[in-house]
């Protein structure tokens, strides 16, 4: 047998290459992300650009009033048109180049830009063709992004012309054709759906900034905002208990401004309302849970995971019982790493220390309300009524009418903080010679009996159930 | 267990007689229709059962029904041998149907306007297979959102095309928002990247009583939509691009009536201008009424029932 020569590599003299593939970028971090959320990071552009350009103001009710983003899908193409400042020249590496790089002009407030991958990444998950049309004051200026330039590794730069023409108002346009299969397919044989989950979804993740004045159009309908309200009841100074959110408010070392409140949206359901909502499909859920907002945009709807801190830490698993909890937390930082987001910025990184740090607080507050919950079960139409003698508030409102109630400043807890923790009434103990009784029927013999005793079939039945009680009682008195 | 007389309901009569068109269009798609075989929740007089075996014999039939009172009174209004009853709830049956590659007819004959309804004709569209059509009904009458016209949104937000605008008011309007809510859940059940889509062939709107709406569709290959849609070209009642569903209002008039009337259908142009001048005064509140209850009749008088008196 011949013996294999060993032969020697001079290690020190070569080199492997680590340049990024552009194919990466096109085809691989595009499935990372649901179509839905490309489009949102292409709003969030929008509203960046609001506040790069300084044009709004900040004192101001509505500070976004007058900007708007239209989005147009059609079968073939899809287009968002703002006018919101546009992409100033000198921000074009940041706008245009994969990534963030390293000297980049210093962030202006409230932005959630942070990886330099948005844009790119919703125009490489929709299609191959794309011209971006910017003006901002006397730049005007396109960029086209082919299928050749996609298909070719070796070529980096994008070739930049001037404008054709003057837009009305600076803002950018972004048109992309060309269309993947998938997306063409969802444009043009499922349009209605997809404009249909759009407008729910940005009612609610950018009900903070609608609400503020910033308009989104979908194909000619403006979207209205879905904002949550937590119920808060104004008392007299001291007056206690009250239905009342939890609240604590902190500012980090670095910048980060934080806000949370949690509490009640609704009233608490009814026996009958969770056993229906388990064994029907329903949707009276879908407000209750956490909703987290970074610089003005909802980054998590509504969770009801551990993620958000349900099931942990001695609060309970979210379970239809507590469908009238919803809590929020905003964060708020000019620079915008520091936010807990995930590079999708639908997401939370859940190792973020302050977001963990914050978390316990959630948990706190949280249990104020899911131990009301339980205390209060079976007893929902007395709780009804402690609840009816508050009102729904915005989140916005929620922040200026606490502004009055008397915080305890935390010095010694992780995270500082200022908060208020409120009295909830809680019923009297259950006097010892009372019984709970609780049994099932088929429904159609309820609303034969509801009919009989209430002359209403569509009675509730522990309502029947009561009734059936108290009759016989009488009888059996007699 | 009290039953409204289906029997009696002129409008729900013809609407039936549309299934059954429907159903002898699928010859021009299908070979064999002893293939097909029809469910439904024909309630206790299984009318819909009975016309499928009139009209269209091969067909096997399954009846669903949850309550064992009406099973008892569908056993004695059988019209035929070849019934098979189902003593449970449709979403029981749904949760144990398998299409076992047979194309089926489904029609989900619900008299209420619930998001289960719709959740359940999702779930059955995903499930059947290529070739088959299904049918719903649901009630269509606004009024009940008058007072709380959120509750409609917080209900059905999920399939809105507009989840925060508030159901109109108007019956015409109210019956599109549901059609326009049935198509979300045609596109969410069987979205772009699977091999079938409903295609619809007829939707109307009647009320005898309460407004109803009714959709018809085929589940079809999407490389054989276009084959499917020219199977119901030249069917008059065809709605194959989710057009405003066709209302059904057919008149009550007598069998006198109708047989003079008859001698002047079908006519194209101005019928219910041209049925008044023939019958030579009102049978509704004005003249512009009774033009559009004869124009209706004019329509639909082949399939408009005859109520007599009968000697058992």
């Amino acid at each position: 047998m011949k013996k294999k020569k060993n032969r020697k590599i001079a290690f020190e003299h070569e080199h492997v290459d680590a340049s990024p593939v552009k194919s990466f970028f096109v085809h691989m971090l595009t499935r990372d992300i649901e179509l839905e959320f490309a489009i949102f990071d292409l709003l969030d552009n929008c509203i960046d650009g609001i506040l790069r350009s300084r044009i709004r103001n900040i004192a101001k009710k509505k500070p976004y009033h007058g900007f708007k983003a239209e989005i147009n899908f059609k079968k073939d193409s899809f287009s968002i048109a703002d006018n919101c400042g546009g992409i100033p020249w000198a921000l074009h590496n940041y706008a245009f180049r994969m990534g963030r790089p390293k000297k980049h002009p210093e962030d202006t407030r409230g932005m959630v830009g942070v990886y330099g991958i948005g844009m790119k990444r919703a125009i490489f998950k929709m299609g191959k063709h794309c011209l971006i049309s910017t003006q901002n004051g006397n730049q005007c200026y396109e960029v086209e992004i082919t299928p050749k330039w996609i298909s070719d590794e070796e070529k980096w730069s994008i070739p930049v012309r001037a404008a054709g023409k003057k837009m009305e108002e600076d803002g950018t346009t972004i048109v992309i054709g060309e269309l993947h299969d998938g997306i063409r397919k969802r444009f043009s044989e499922n349009p209605e759906l997809l404009k249909s989950e759009l407008n729910r979804m940005i009612a609610r993740y950018y009900a903070f900034i609608i609400e503020k004045g910033f308009e989104v159009v979908i194909n000619g309908d403006t979207v209205k905002p879905r904002p949550t309200r937590l119920i808060f009841q104004k008392t007299e100074k001291g007056k206690k208990p009250a239905i009342q959110p939890y609240i604590f408010k902190t500012k980090t070392a670095d910048g980060v401004e934080i806000f949370l409140a949690v509490g009640f949206i609704r009233r608490i359901p009814s026996q009958d309302e969770i056993e229906n909502e388990q064994e029907e499909t329903k949707y009276s859920s879908l407000d209750a849970g956490w909703t987290v907002i970074c610089n003005d945009r909802a980054v998590l709807y509504c969770d009801r995971s551990e993620l958000t801190g349900w099931g942990e830490a001695r609060v309970p698993r979210y379970h239809t019982q507590f469908i009238a909890i919803s809590g929020i937390v905003e964060f708020k930082a000019n620079d915008a790493s520091k936010l807990p987001m995930t590079t999708t910025k639908r997401g939370i990184d859940a190792s973020s220390i302050l977001y963990l740090q914050i978390k316990n607080k959630m948990r706190e507050g949280m249990r104020i309300f899911t131990d009301y919950t339980n205390k209060w079960k079976g007893k929902a139409a007395e709780s009804k009524k402690q609840i009816e003698c508050g009102k729904p508030y915005l989140f916005k409102d929620i922040k200026r009418e606490t502004e009055s109630l008397k915080f305890i400043k935390l010095t010694r807890s992780v995270p500082k903080g200022y908060q208020y923790k409120p009295t909830l009434p809680y019923p009297k103990q259950l006097m010892p010679n009372r019984r709970r009784i609780s049994f099932v029927r088929h429904a159609d013999d309820v609303k034969i009996v509801a009919e009989f005793l209430l002359g209403d079939v569509n009675a509730d039945a522990s309502e029947v159930g009561e009734r059936c009680f108290d009759t016989i009682l009488k009888e059996a008195k007699q | 267990m009290k039953h409204p007389p289906y029997f009696l309901r002129p409008n729900k009569v013809v609407d039936r007689l549309m299934l059954i068109e429907a159903i002898k269009h699928l010859d021009k798609l299908y070979d064999d229709p002893t293939e097909y075989t029809y469910y439904g929740l024909g309630g206790p007089y299984l009318e819909d059962f009975r016309l499928i075996y009139d009209f269209c014999p091969g067909i096997k039939m399954v009846s669903i029904e949850n309550n064992k009172d009406t099973i008892e009174r569908q056993k004695f209004h059988f019209p035929c041998s070849i019934i098979r009853l189902k003593h449970m709830s449709f979403e029981s049956f749904l949760a144990r149907y398998s299409s076992n590659d047979k194309k089926s007819i489904f029609w989900l004959d619900y008299i209420d306007l619930e998001y289960d309804r719709f959740a359940e004709f999702e779930s059955l569209l995903s499930r059947v297979s290529a070739g088959s059509m299904v049918k719903i009904t649901l009630c269509a009458k606004p009024d009940n959102y008058f007072e709380d016209p959120e509750e409609f949104s917080k209900k059905f937000e999920a399939i809105m095309p507009d989840p925060w605008i508030n159901p109109p008011r108007g019956e015409e309007r109210f019956a599109r928002l549901l059609q326009d809510m049935l198509r979300i859940v045609t596109q969410r059940a069987l979205p772009a990247a699977m091999a079938n889509i409903f295609q619809p062939v007829s939707s109307f709107r009647y009320s005898d009583g309460t407004p109803m709406l009714t959709l018809t569709g085929i589940i079809c290959l999407r490389k054989n939509r276009i084959r499917t849609r020219e199977a119901f070209h030249d069917w008059q009642f065809a709605n194959l691009n989710w057009a405003k569903p066709r209302k059904i209002d057919v008149p009550i008039l007598s069998t006198k009536e109708r047989l003079y009337l008859q001698r002047k259908l079908p006519c194209r142009r101005d019928a219910g201008k041209k049925l008044l001048k023939r019958l030579g005064y009102l049978i509704d509140k004005d003249k512009k009424k009774t033009v559009a209850k004869l124009k209706q009749y004019a329509t639909f008088h082949r399939y408009s029932p005859y109520f007599v008196r009968a000697i058992p």
